[in-house]
């Protein structure tokens, strides 16, 4: 088979080489428990503290707010648990498109809540968020950019609308966004967007699996909702994962340098352009303030599933909707909450760049892609 | 011929055979595409996440795609409610045949579409030559019975890799290729009944208890519901003095009748409907069928929706299927009525 061409990456990653570099000493070599006295545990401390250090450059943030988690969903978890345990009949606000690891997180929470609807792209209107506010919400949690269809949130704008709200109420209402899919090509300044908390993700950057960050700030009080060493402010506790925070922070720090924003989102109009030259094919999600990395398309007559297997056979890699769902059968909530019919959904294909993808990696995906949709067609009979 | 078209699509089940199939296409230079379809996620025997793994690591260490298909809401639609719709006519259901055509080998032809693949290819252990069916080299494991219902258009396309070899060889070779699926067990009874058939059925169907009587009228006892029952069976009817053998199912007075005489179990005559034969038999015709699948083969004669056997079959059974061969040749079946 020829080259294998990625096109998932809002899935997941491969780890930058640098990265890797990074955290090899930390298996075997600098294997400290960073929590002993002794030399190598204080070698495998300063490590982490510089790794903090890196990520709090990158979110604007004292390293004090840097929280190192098991994953993205793990950083959700504690920030929307840790809140809202806090309080007392608490109210909470998220949207219909958010990733389970919030959605679930809050519909399981045991309190009361609002799943607000979205637009046809996807977007949340920061005004119809701020009619849903009432006394008792404590928390609002939007995500940065959508995983399925790259829709960005006007984070900002909802942080803006909120710290208004704020003022002369009792119960400060906090905002949390998860920028799992948004930190490769989007600032995540935590004070420009005006959030309390937000999450980040290693293996959506170039990092390692298996670790995440949860920005808290330094204002937020929260319960714990794993207990034990009390690592971590208490918020996280479990014997710190050197290798893995190492390797987060390399790759938070390598994203300036390694992701071609523009040229990224040259490719992305590219295909989109080419895509839609195919017959009945739609884009999900919006064309405008729309992640550079993300396309997601419809193709009448033609199942999502059986796309991606054929691209597969082609040695090209895709997927029908999250990675994390795509065992269900159930379409995609994200896709429901923009109006598409399950017919509709259930022929979706997600493409996602990264950054190697070539002009030419897409020249040939678009080749497989159009005899494939003529091919599911015929035998459809559409 | 070139690479393109020696794709084949394969189903497979995580079990020893399907997962030698897959050792023996290679071999012959097709390019295998693995399928395991997921007929029910729980309170599966066969298709369980277990298996799922099984199935995965085998492909992987033969190098050869691996995709899992989900079905279980058609399996659910087109199976297990066909299942107990039966019992609810006092009939006795043979899911595999239903499941064969509704779901495993409609899927794999889908996929075969999709793919653009020459050809199908399952574990079951039958020949197939010019989409034509034939009794396995190993009758005692042969799986024909379960193959009358398929289309003309499915077998044209159709290899089965096993046709020609024992179970014994195939755990020899899945020892040789160190497979995954070289020790698994074999797999038995309906895949998606766990335990014991009454207590699936009991919740799921109503389950009226009623007079078991002898074929004169006498009453000899309760029984809890007629669908728990199959024509012949002596285990399990729960009367002392016997043993007794389950005769009839009177669904409409919902009366169990019983013999103690064998005898009374055998007939000639078995008279089917829903028929499928592979090419039209030229009526009437001497021909051999087999009533269950672990039954022998017998002689006899089939005529328009009846088949008369030479000599007397014990427990011919409604709801099962009656299959027919030439020889070695399987020409079709139909379901007794």
């Amino acid at each position: 088979m020829s080259k294998k061409i990625y096109l998932d990456n809002a899935s997941t990653t491969p780890v930058e080489k640098e990265v890797l570099k990074e955290m090899i000493p930390y298996f075997s070599e600098k294997f400290g428990n960073p929590s002993s006295i002794h030399g190598l545990g204080q070698e495998a401390k300063v490590a982490i503290d510089k790794s903090r250090k890196k990520i709090a450059n990158f979110l604007g943030c004292d390293s004090e707010e840097v929280i190192f988690t098991g994953s993205a969903t793990e950083a959700n978890n504690i920030f929307i648990r840790g809140v809202l345990g806090s309080f007392e009949n608490p109210h909470v606000i998220t949207s219909a498109i958010e990733h389970d690891a919030v959605l679930k997180t809050v519909k399981k929470s045991g309190v009361d809540y609002t799943v607000l609807k979205v637009d046809e792209d996807g977007f949340v209107n920061p005004e119809d968020l701020k009619k849903k506010i009432k006394k008792e919400t404590v928390l609002v949690s939007v995500m940065y950019a959508n995983n399925e269809i790259g829709t960005i949130e006007p984070i900002k704008r909802i942080g803006e609308m909120i710290e208004k709200e704020n003022e002369g109420r009792d119960r400060k209402i906090l905002f949390h966004t998860d920028a799992a899919q948004a930190a490769g090509y989007l600032s995540c300044n935590v004070d420009e967007l005006g959030v309390d908390g937000l999450t980040l993700s290693g293996h959506k950057i170039y990092g390692p699996k298996g670790v995440g960050v949860l920005y808290k700030g330094s204002s937020v009080n929260m319960r714990p909702i794993i207990y034990g060493g009390g690592q971590e402010e208490g918020l996280r506790s479990g014997t710190y994962n050197t290798p893995l925070i190492v390797g987060m922070a390399k790759a938070v720090e390598l994203i300036k340098e390694k992701n071609k924003k523009e040229k990224t989102e040259e490719l992305r109009d590219y295909l989109i352009r080419e895509v839609l030259k195919i017959k009945d094919a739609s884009l999900n999600g919006p064309k405008k303030s729309r992640l550079p990395n993300n396309t997601n398309f419809s193709f009448q007559g033609a199942e999502g599933e059986s796309l991606v297997m054929i691209l597969d056979q082609e040695g090209i890699s895709t997927s029908t909707g999250s990675a994390c769902s795509s065992k269900t059968l159930e379409p995609s909530h994200v896709l429901k909450a923009i109006g598409l019919k399950d017919l509709q959904a259930h022929s979706s294909l997600r493409v996602s760049l990264g950054r190697k993808t070539t002009k030419k990696d897409l020249d040939k995906f678009l080749a497989v892609l159009k005899e494939a949709v003529e091919r599911l067609r015929k035998i459809s009979g559409r | 011929m070139n690479r393109k078209n020696k794709k084949v699509v394969v189903g497979v089940s995580g079990g020893v055979d399907s997962s030698v199939a897959l050792t023996l296409l290679k071999e012959k230079g097709f390019s295998p595409i693995a399928l395991f379809i997921n007929f029910q996620e729980e309170n599966n025997r066969c298709c369980g996440s277990e298996a799922r793994r099984r199935a995965g690591e085998t492909c992987q260490e033969l190098n050869i795609p691996f995709y899992e298909i989900n079905a279980e809401e058609r399996f659910k639609e087109r199976v297990i409610e066909y299942f107990l719709d039966s019992y609810k006519e006092g009939k006795t259901p043979n899911p595999c045949v239903v499941c064969n055509k509704q779901i495993k080998f409609k899927v794999l032809f889908d996929k075969l579409k999709d793919f653009n693949a020459s050809y199908i290819a399952t574990g079951h252990y039958a020949r197939i030559d010019e989409g034509k069916i034939f009794v396995a080299e190993d009758e005692k494991k042969d799986q024909s019975y379960f193959l009358w219902d398929l289309s003309k258009e499915v077998l044209r396309k159709m290899i089965f890799p096993l046709g020609k070899l024992t179970k014994t060889e195939v755990r020899k070779r899945a020892r040789e290729f160190d497979l995954p699926t070289a020790e698994t067990a074999e797999s038995q009874e309906v895949c998606f009944v766990e335990s014991d058939l009454e207590s699936f059925l009991r919740g799921r169907i109503s389950l009226v208890p009623g007079d078991i009587k002898d074929k004169t009228g006498k009453k000899l006892g309760t029984h809890v519901g007629l669908p728990v029952y199959t024509i012949g069976q002596r285990r399990g009817i729960g009367l002392s003095g016997g043993p007794y053998y389950v005769l009839r199912k009177d669904t409409d007075r919902n009366v169990l009748v019983v013999t103690k005489d064998r005898k009374d179990l055998e007939e000639r005559r078995v008279s089917f409907e829903r028929a499928n034969f592979f090419e039209k038999p030229d009526l009437p015709l001497p021909v051999e069928a087999k009533i269950r699948y672990n039954a022998p083969k017998g002689k006899g004669v089939l005529k328009e929706d009846l088949f008369l056997f030479d000599e007397p079959r014990r427990a011919i059974t409604p709801g099962q299927s009656i299959v027919f061969y030439k020889g070695e040749k399987l020409l079709g079946g139909a379901v007794i009525k």
